[in-house]
């Protein structure tokens, strides 16, 4: 750590000017991750080419008026020169500066221009992959529409994660290599935004609106981004992790998912009874994936925003109306609906909640009492 | 100070007046006219 | 408001109060002037501390000093401080100290409105610091956790904090609305017999084209927040997409004031570099008609380009290739006013006191902070730089060069005149010093956090940020403290020192250095004649 400080201090100050075409990947990183897309190497290339105009016009307005300081000042007996802004250049300058400034903006204007046609516009008549990217505080949500998989993504606690805290979750976005992938951002209660460097883009989230991008992937890795957009307290633990994987990779991992969707929807719906400590069990690993980010692992939340549920009227009071919130949410707070989830787990998360840090209500919620309540 | 003149006072009354109008128009038109504007730029999702 | 002016009474103006009523029925443009800069200093240092905290949060990876909720708290409030509180302030107190004196007039046209705009301000400030303290009160609900941009749906989420947030912004709002008619009746009515606009001195001229944006634009900033106000507690639905309403609506109404906010903060100081340049260069400022031109050019095509703040929301490929293109336009009137500040430097017979060597500086960093906005206009590059620590260092560049530089500029050169002492110039240099030298530190290298893949506005980050935050943070403490420095210089130039001329500066031309340093208490009863 020390020592990189040192070497910190000693680029920063070293590299007075802007980056130039350094195009460094050094582990701290000092200029855009390497592009994994077309789309990301288009727009890498555009902002190299930005950055080295303006390192050029800094050089120049650094050079001239450094000039400037050291040969026209009074201690050098230099004599003000009353008429220069008489001069043709002086009457001149009007015009001559802004055509020269034109001509800077032209050169940018038409480079970004072409480039943004190819990243802002979904390629149409194409066979792309539809990947649904919603956001909800404090997770994401992929939705792989063309397979009818969805796989929801959170941050892993420091303990686990360490180096890679905040840019590691639990669920990657898996893909596959050498496609064109369209992706479809929403969000489910407040802005957020979808960041992943290496493919280039950011787009914001926003309730109501389902906004596109897309990415033509070309190479396979890890490409690690958060979510760039304020999304209220826990905003900097929404890590989005992507995979791009080969296309059997990526077919096997479909496979597998799709068996472990069948076999919890079959448990789900056996019908069986389930005893408390099966459930509290399954309510325990639920609740401290799903719950925990707002009403925290040790049932407290963070008042006044996410009350706690220790010893809370509604974890304590009538069954029907703690479900009926689980299931549709609470209007104007930060609770959402979590219908989606299916009646074993809603079940094992209500007995949960009714049962541990001292609830102690000894209610056992079945998947059959969810299930008429929906 | 000098005492204003009742023309100079008049007149600066006038022009403060017309200001404050125009910002009171800015303000109640925001609204509608901000809606309408933001519907021609054209969003996606069709504002 | 204004038909407090209505009632005449001319007692008043002859009698030289003393005590708090100085202060509280002031309706002399230079008292005012005085308060207006004191609140702005006071905001500054309420603003510079969380800043500071900030930073020192950020200062390693991980959660050690505030959580999450003050810690966005504090992001909302440094920048709404530092905006409202320090920055335009300042600039009306430049103005009211400064406009009558350089065009010749007695005092503001409208004095007792000109009471009124200052007086809204520490109420509006009250209830603005309320906003952020009371969710530590029993019952006062959650914290102001959406950035100073209070995007709905977010700030739909807020407790009765919010309410208080807009409210004070109403009254900030409501206070540069009426100095900034009070400062165009001013430069249009008052103006010494002769005069014409065309040779107002070049800080009149960018006060008139602020306060022209100002009325234009902080109507339309009340209008959104009122519409957040209704959605909040009325049951409408603006910005709600559930009830038909749109959250993106809000980001343009807000971004139609923020944008051009930037250059009402911007263009007071450009305003003072136009007298701070000439003057250490010994020679006239070069290029007028071209300044003004400039000028107007900016404040017209800043009005139209807003949404270059909100790439990333989904607009149209002819809407986005519009703003693009309007934003990198606007490279071409800040270029000009560069060019003439460079120009009038050229072949001057420059010397290096304190307000001139902030103006060199402004003059340096801000092309570079132009350039890394040139950069972020473009929209592809930008999907990539939006949010990002990246847009942290660019404005920071250009706010603090542009805007508070400027005014620490304007404050060291009529210093001597308001109150008759030079400071002492060893400790200013050493102020400017240690003030750039920790504000690059601190801001330069957030450029590459931001490149590297930091966004904006989180309390904690990966240990790959970590270098680049300790740096900075490590600036952040030389340039919070070296404001200690000023307010240092500040109080002991009002105290005493050495005494000035009329003319403070050997190269200063203009009205306001023919008075006596410090100006007596009215000054131009009798309008001065125009060569």
């Amino acid at each position: 750590m020390c020592s990189r400080f040192k070497e910190t201090m000693g680029f920063a100050l070293a590299s007075s000017g802007l980056l130039g075409a350094t195009g460094s990947q050094a582990e701290y990183g000092l200029n855009f991750v390497e592009p994994a897309a077309g789309v990301a190497q288009e727009i890498y290339d555009i902002h190299m080419m930005t950055m080295q105009v303006s390192t050029v016009l800094l050089l120049i307005v650094f050079g001239i008026v450094f000039y400037s300081l050291y040969y026209h000042r009074k201690s050098k007996g230099f004599e003000p020169d009353q008429n220069f802004h008489k001069s043709w250049f002086g009457n001149w300058s009007w015009v001559i500066v802004p055509v020269m400034v034109l001509g800077v903006d032209l050169t940018i204007a038409s480079k970004a221009d072409a480039v943004l046609k190819k990243v802002w516009v979904v390629p149409e008549g194409e066979k792309l992959m539809d990947v649904k990217v919603t956001g909800h505080q404090w997770w994401w949500e992929f939705d792989y529409l063309d397979h009818n998989i969805k796989v929801e993504s959170r941050y892993i606690p420091q303990e686990k994660s360490e180096d890679l805290y905040l840019r590691e979750v639990d669920n990657r976005l898996l893909l596959p290599n050498n496609t064109k992938v369209r992706f479809l951002h929403t969000s489910a209660d407040v802005l957020h935004a979808f960041w992943v460097p290496a493919l280039g883009f950011k787009k914001d989230a926003i309730p109501g609106y389902v906004t596109e991008t897309w990415a033509d992937l070309d190479r396979e890795g890890v490409f690690r981004g958060q979510c760039a957009e304020i999304c209220g307290t826990w905003h900097s633990r929404m890590p989005i992790v992507v995979e791009v994987v080969s296309q059997d990779k990526f077919d096997n991992w479909l496979e597998e998912q799709n068996q472990i969707k069948v076999a919890a929807l079959a448990e789900a719906s056996a019908g069986k009874t389930w005893s408390k400590d099966e459930l509290m069990a399954k309510g325990e690993e639920l609740y401290n994936t799903k719950c925990a980010a707002c009403h925290q692992v040790s049932g407290l939340g963070l008042p006044p925003a996410f009350p706690a549920l220790k010893a809370s009227p509604i974890a304590l009071g009538p069954v029907a109306a703690h479900l009926d919130i689980v299931l549709n949410g609470k209007e104007g707070t930060a609770m959402q609906a979590w219908g989606t989830m299916n009646d074993l787990e809603i079940a094992a998360i209500m007995t949960y909640e009714r049962n541990a840090w001292d609830n102690n209500t000894g209610d056992v919620v079945q998947p059959a009492d969810v299930k008429q309540a929906r | 100070m000098s005492e204003q003149t009742s023309e100079l006072r008049k007149k600066n009354i006038v022009v403060a007046l017309l200001l404050a109008a125009f910002a009171l128009l800015v303000f109640f038109t925001s609204i509608p006219f901000w809606t309408g504007i933001f519907r021609i730029v054209g969003n996606q999702a069709g504002g | 408001m204004s038909t407090t002016t209505l009632t005449h009474d001319d007692a008043h103006h002859h009698e030289t109060p003393t005590g708090w009523r100085r202060w509280l029925y002031s309706t002399n443009h230079k008292d005012i002037g005085t308060l207006y800069l004191l609140f702005a200093l006071t905001m500054l240092f309420l603003g510079g501390a969380s800043a500071m905290v900030i930073r020192a949060e950020l200062f390693m990876p991980g959660i050690q000093l505030v959580d999450p909720d003050l810690y966005n708290n504090l992001v909302t409030n440094h920048a709404l401080i530092m905006i409202f509180g320090a920055v335009m302030p300042a600039a009306a107190g430049l103005a009211n100290w400064m406009i009558p004196m350089m065009i010749g007039a007695p005092d503001m046209a409208l004095p007792r409105m000109n009471n009124l705009s200052f007086w809204i301000l520490p109420a509006a400030a009250t209830m603005l610091i309320l906003s952020f303290v009371v969710p530590f009160f029993p019952g006062g609900g959650t914290q102001i956790n959406t950035g100073w941009t209070l995007y709905p749906p977010l700030s739909i989420q807020v407790g009765m904090s919010m309410d208080f947030l807009i409210f004070a912004i109403h009254l900030l709002g409501a206070s540069s609305i009426l100095a900034s008619i009070n400062i165009i009746v001013t430069l249009l009515n008052m103006r010494a017999p002769g005069m014409k606009l065309m040779q107002m001195p070049m800080f009149c001229w960018t006060w008139l084209v602020t306060a022209f944006l100002l009325i234009l634009v902080v109507p339309v900033l009340a209008g959104g927040v009122t519409m957040l106000l209704f959605d909040r507690h009325f049951g409408t639905s603006f910005f709600d997409a559930a009830g038909g309403g749109d959250p993106v609506l809000f980001q343009h109404l807000f971004w139609f004031f923020g944008h051009p906010e930037v250059y009402i903060l911007l263009l007071p100081s450009i305003g003072v570099l136009s007298h701070v340049i000439p003057t250490f260069s010994r020679k006239p400022l070069f290029g007028y008609n071209s300044m003004v031109g400039a000028m107007l050019a900016v404040a017209t095509i800043g009005m139209v380009v807003w949404a270059h703040h909100q790439y990333t929301v989904g607009m149209s490929l002819g809407a986005v290739t519009y703003f693009m293109i309007g934003t990198i336009i606007i490279s071409i009137p800040v270029g000009l006013m560069i060019f003439n500040f460079i120009a009038t430097m050229w072949r001057g017979a420059m010397t290096f006191e304190t307000p001139m060597l902030f103006a060199i500086a402004i003059i340096l960093m801000f092309t570079f902070g132009g350039l890394s906005g040139v950069m972020l206009a473009v929209v592809p590059a930008d999907m990539q730089y939006h949010d990002s620590m990246f847009v942290v260092a660019h404005f920071h560049y250009v706010l603090m060069p542009g805007a508070v530089f400027g005014l620490f500029a304007g404050v060291f050169y009529w210093l001597p005149k308001w109150t008759g002492h030079m400071y002492d110039e060893r400790l200013g240099k050493i102020f400017f010093w240690t003030n750039i030298v920790g504000f690059n530190i601190t801001f330069f290298p957030q450029h590459f956090l931001g490149l590297a893949g930091m966004p904006r506005r989180i309390i904690d980050y990966n240990v790959m940020f970590t270098e680049f935050n300790v740096l900075s943070s490590f600036g952040a403490m030389i340039f919070g403290f070296s404001h200690l420095l000023l307010l240092y210089i500040v109080i002991s130039t009002i105290r005493g020192g050495q005494k000035a001329k009329a003319r403070a500066w050997e190269g200063a031309d203009g009205l306001e250095w023919e008075l006596d340093s410090p100006p007596t208490f009215h000054t131009w009863e009798v309008a001065p004649t125009i060569k």
